[in-house]
């Protein structure tokens, strides 16, 4: 065989291995995400995770954000609040968690997460109807 | 840190010219003509050079001398900050260099095989990583650049 088909080969092996690593690491840091936080509000509400060279969260999550409406969004820088970012597993920017009431965390979404999505997720909350859903969009 | 703009389109030119560069060497070099495997050093020159000196980025050099003037490429311009992507750009430069050490490792034959196909890899691998990028607008680079900061590793 030619170098041109192992280095396909060898590739292709790297790529997989990258997926499955980073499908684990996704699946525990969604287990690890902490169930709690020290901010009881009268509603619903959104930690945001970003960071100054995070560029998706400036054209797309931002914009996400604000179609929102009134709901509370609590804007957090990921590398100055590193332990904050650690509780919730914060690998990638932007990570959306939205919040119950009495704090707790009830979804978790890793990467971009349209308006669409984040609506839902704080309708759910608000009817008390939720499961602990996480999600991984990056 | 301050954001500054960044015209998106630069950076979506330099990584098509990524992809395209390794494409042709890799390609080309099986179907047709083998020292067109040359094109991965000079991509890693070209990226290296770009990466501390933007006046000598060719491909972005290309978009805003000639893809820009002439309209065919329109300008994307964001609130942004360079340094996560000049440092995707470094990373994948760095890679590229790896990669041409060993494709033009002087080693016995048997070995060349092993070395020179691990070498053109990583180069496709690079490349896999600027598609993405293009495609999807995940930045594996500015997501290490991310991290390291986050580690405290480098100012970010």
């Amino acid at each position: 065989m030619s170098i041109q088909v192992w280095a396909l080969a060898v590739a292709g092996i790297a790529l997989l291995a990258a997926a499955g690593v980073e499908a684990v690491r996704s699946a525990r840091a969604r287990r690890r995400a902490v169930g709690a936080t020290s901010a009881p509000a009268a509603d619903p509400y959104i930690l945001y995770f970003t960071g100054d060279n995070c560029t998706v969260c400036r054209t797309h999550q931002e914009p996400a954000l604000a179609k929102l409406g009134t709901v509370r969004v609590d804007k957090v820088d990921a590398i100055v609040e590193r332990e904050l970012a650690d509780r919730f597993q914060v690998y990638t920017l932007p990570t959306t968690v939205v919040m119950s009431a009495d704090g707790r965390a009830l979804h978790v979404n890793y990467g971009y997460a349209p308006a669409q999505k984040l609506d839902r997720q704080l309708a759910q909350a608000r009817n008390g109807t939720l499961t602990m859903e996480r999600t991984a969009t990056a | 840190m301050a954001l500054t703009t960044v015209d998106h389109s630069a950076l979506k030119v330099n990584q098509t010219g990524i992809i395209v560069t390794v494409l042709v060497a890799f390609l080309g070099s099986w179907a047709w003509y083998r020292p067109l495997l040359v094109l991965i050093p000079l991509l890693a020159v070209v990226l290296l050079l770009g990466t501390f000196a933007p006046q000598l980025a060719l491909f972005k050099q290309l978009y805003f001398k000639v893809l820009k003037p002439l309209g065919i490429v329109k300008p994307r311009p964001v609130q942004d900050r360079p340094e996560p992507h000049n440092f995707a750009q470094g990373l994948g430069g760095v890679f590229l260099a790896i990669s041409s050490v060993l494709i033009f490792l002087p080693v016995d034959a048997r070995t060349a095989l092993v070395t020179a196909a691990l070498g053109l890899a990583i180069a496709l691998l690079v490349a896999a990583l600027a598609f993405i990028n293009l495609a999807f607008g995940y930045c594996l680079g500015c997501q290490i650049y991310f991290q390291l900061g986050k580690r405290g590793l480098i100012r970010a």
